[in-house]
């Protein structure tokens, strides 16, 4: 029964889960870019985020057809609810991995500190794998996995924090104290997109709990959810 | 084969009274069609016109044009009869022939018109129709039993079935499931997306959520003035008109503002 | 529950009798001419009145109404096989396609027609048929008959063809199917059942007139061939008229016991009649 409208919500699902995509290979991209310092990689992901921004207007419209035609109840509905935010986080996400290419086309000219970069490393390492955890849990409407986010975003939350004790203790040449403080933005991006991957994570929970709630609240560090 | 509809400044009246005016508009070939308004908006009259079946009430006539495909169906050297099995009809409350079987109501109008078949022959086209109407696995052990032992939604099926068994090229529908439960309803809906890849389907329904489901395209048509007859006020695409209208009117129906 | 209040509970019972009273005096009359003649009629009754003729002089006792029986049955099935497809015809075309002028005439004078005294359509057979052709015939009695039963068929042949649903006519029009086919294909025979129980109403009607036969059959003392319709002919209800005025209680006896048959004739017939009705049968086209 309701074939057709079954058949919308898969593609648009499909849809999504395509744009988590892209969002990864750009991702991937601008932390290449970052490493090996490669101008031209940072070029074709800024280029490439087009193909996400048309993306995210193509879901856009059909979750607007969607609810305008099939008018969705129940689970459906807050699946295609749930599909909406999902797709602006992702948008996001994407639109951090081009100020990070950004970023890296500024600072071409300067000198890197490695052990800074394998800093930056490590909390790109973390925003893509919490992207992916985001995007496969809520494929599988996993609860379980989706609620690992929040110990996740700890990490990565930590690693930010020891990129930027590393900045600090850059010295006092100029050039030097330019790149760290881009590579703090760097850093913050990448922290950034471990956050909207949290925000995929509570879409999940919505779809399967039915409630409005955040896994943690910032005025209330120490209350997690049980539920 | 499937041909598109065109009405050009379709008129309708019954004696004195004009139930429409002036309704010019294309429905494309295999999509479905649906004609949305407020009761008494002369949908169903519209409807009828397309297969000659206004005429039949007494004191009907008509005015303008509707062409099947390149051909005029009001021409004068028309027959109304070789019209409507052209163009097929299903009804809103379904209505099988009582004193028949299954296998005949399916055949009727393969019988009625004299067209000989050999036993094998007909015997298959009755079971792809039933099975095109999503009712053969239902009834194929009991095709001799009586048609108005069948549910509801069965014998809607079994009136789409009779309909599309004459191959006609376009299939209209006066709010076919208006009469049935919701199960029902939304198997006739499934079923005209699978009868859309092979029919030219138009539809009036009083639901607009139905029609926003199934319709590719929608008409809307309204009284625009108490006593006035029923007029075009929009035609495009079901996307367009359930989520930005062109008319102020559409959207006051559509939003359940008015009417 | 609040009980209905006590004066409504009277008026109610009142009610309720008054109604039964008057259903026990309508029924009253029915169940004493039934009663009546089949007490007065039923020593008559044997296989030797069914098959035999009258006996040759009236004062002779036994004997039966076999030429009455037989030329009763020859009359009304003529007479059905004549206003039958006349009167399904006419009623096919009032409720079919006649709108206007003409088919409200027709209608009229149909109506008009039922109420026609019956002894006016035997003086009209009469001389029409029966002064032209020089003597009485069962063809003028067949035919006087059929005359009498058109309008009842034509009208409650009318009547079962409008309740037939409009639905399903323009379910068989949608198909493509002309008008005159699917008059003939489906309405009658979705409406066949109400013809045939018209039909029977009309015949039980014919069987039991004798006005009409009285100068077109005349009468007949000897049982007439089966296809034989030149010759005057007998009939029931003629032979009880006449032995029911008969000085001779031998005639008296068999007119009893022919009113039994006659009415037992009738009562059978619209029984059949109704039992038909109620059926629903399945066809093919």
């Amino acid at each position: 029964m309701r074939l057709s409208f079954q058949q919308e919500l898969d593609e648009l699902e499909a849809s999504v889960q395509d744009e988590g995509e892209l969002v990864l290979r750009s991702l991937r991209g601008a932390i290449k870019a970052l490493q090996a310092q490669d101008v031209e990689l940072a070029d074709e992901v800024i280029a490439f985020d087009d193909e996400i921004d048309r993306r995210f207007v193509g879901i856009e419209e059909g979750i607007q057809t969607l609810l305008a035609r099939q008018t969705p109840v129940a689970v459906d509905l807050r699946l295609v609810l749930a599909m909406l935010h999902v797709n602006l986080h992702l948008e996001r996400a994407g639109d951090y991995c081009v100020t990070i290419a950004k970023l890296v086309k500024l600072t071409q000219a300067l000198e890197g500190d490695p052990t800074l970069i394998e800093g930056l490393e490590e909390v790109g390492g973390r925003a893509e794998e919490m992207l992916q955890v985001a995007l496969a849990s809520f494929a599988a409407r996993d609860l379980d996995e989706a609620k690992r986010l929040v110990e996740l975003d700890e990490h990565i939350d930590a690693a930010n924090r020891r990129v930027v004790y590393d900045v600090l203790g850059i010295g006092g040449e100029p050039d030097r104290r330019e790149w760290g403080l881009r590579m703090i933005l760097v850093s913050r991006c990448l922290e950034r997109i471990g956050d909207h991957a949290v925000d995929v994570g509570e879409q999940t929970a919505y779809i399967v709990t039915g409630e409005f709630r955040e896994f943690t609240d910032a005025s209330h560090p120490d209350a997690k959810l049980s539920s | 084969m499937a041909v598109d509809v065109r009405l050009d400044e379709l008129s309708a009246w019954f004696g004195n009274h004009q139930a429409f005016a002036d309704i010019t508009f294309t429905v494309p070939e295999r999509h479905v069609t649906a004609i949305i308004g407020p009761s008494g908006c002369g949908k169903s009259t519209l409807l009828r016109c397309i297969n000659r079946m206004h005429e039949v009430v007494p004191r009907a006539r008509h005015g303008g044009s509707v062409y099947l495909g390149r051909e005029e169906i009001y021409g004068a050297h028309v027959d109304p009869v070789s019209v409507r099995r052209r163009v097929g009809m299903v009804f809103q409350r379904p209505n099988p022939f009582p004193t028949m079987s299954i296998y005949d109501n399916v055949a009727a109008g393969i019988k009625l018109n004299g067209v000989r078949h050999r036993k094998g022959e007909l015997d298959g086209l009755v079971e792809s129709s039933l099975q095109s109407a999503g009712l053969w696995n239902e009834v194929r052990n009991r095709l001799k039993k009586a048609a108005g032992d069948l549910s509801g939604g069965q014998q809607q099926r079994l009136c789409i079935a009779g309909a599309i068994a004459v191959e006609p090229q376009v299939l209209l529908m006066d709010a076919p499931a208006s009469a049935l439960d919701p199960q029902s309803t939304l198997r006739i809906e499934d079923l005209m997306a699978e009868l859309k890849q092979q029919y030219t389907i138009v539809i009036v329904t009083h639901n607009m959520q139905q029609a926003a489901r199934v319709a590719d395209w929608t008409a809307f048509m309204t009284v625009l003035e108490e006593g006035e007859p029923g007029r075009l006020v929009e035609f495009d695409r079901t996307e367009t008109i359930f989520t930005n209208p062109g008319n102020e009117r559409t959207q006051a129906y559509v939003t359940g503002r008015f009417g | 529950m609040s009980g209905v209040s006590g004066r409504r509970r009277v008026a109610d019972r009142v009610a309720s009798v008054w109604m039964l009273g008057s259903v026990l005096c309508a029924l009253v009359p029915l169940a004493f001419i039934l009663g009546y003649v089949a007490y007065k009629g039923a020593g008559l009754i044997s296989w030797t009145f069914l098959s035999q003729s009258e006996p040759f002089s009236f004062t002779e006792r036994g004997g039966g109404f076999w030429n009455g029986i037989k030329g009763t049955l020859k009359l009304i099935t003529v007479a059905t096989l004549v206003s039958a497809p006349v009167g399904i015809l006419a009623a096919v075309y009032l409720s079919e396609y006649g709108r206007g002028r003409f088919a409200t005439a027709v209608r009229f004078v149909t109506d008009v027609m039922t109420g026609v005294p019956s002894i006016f359509v035997g003086v009209f057979i009469y001389s029409l048929i029966v002064l032209e052709t020089g003597h009485f015939s069962a063809w003028s009695g067949a035919l006087a008959l059929a005359v009498l039963m058109l309008p009842i068929v034509t009208r409650g042949a009318e009547e079962v063809l409008k309740l037939v649903p409009r639905e399903l006519r323009e379910a068989s029009l949608a198909l493509g199917v002309p008008h005159w086919r699917t008059v003939f294909r489906i309405v009658l025979p979705t409406a066949a059942s109400g013809l045939v129980t018209a039909l029977m109403l009309a015949v039980a009607r014919a069987a039991g007139e004798t006005a009409p036969l009285l100068f077109t059959s005349f009468g007949n003392r000897f049982v007439t061939g089966w296809t034989d319709f030149n010759q005057p002919d007998s009939a029931l209800p003629l032979l009880i008229f006449r032995d029911a005025r008969s000085a001779y209680s031998t005639a008296q006896e068999r007119a009893w016991a022919g009113a039994l048959v006659l009415i037992a004739l009738v009562l059978v017939l619209t029984i059949a009649a109704r039992f038909i009705a109620t059926r629903r049968s399945v066809r093919t086209v």
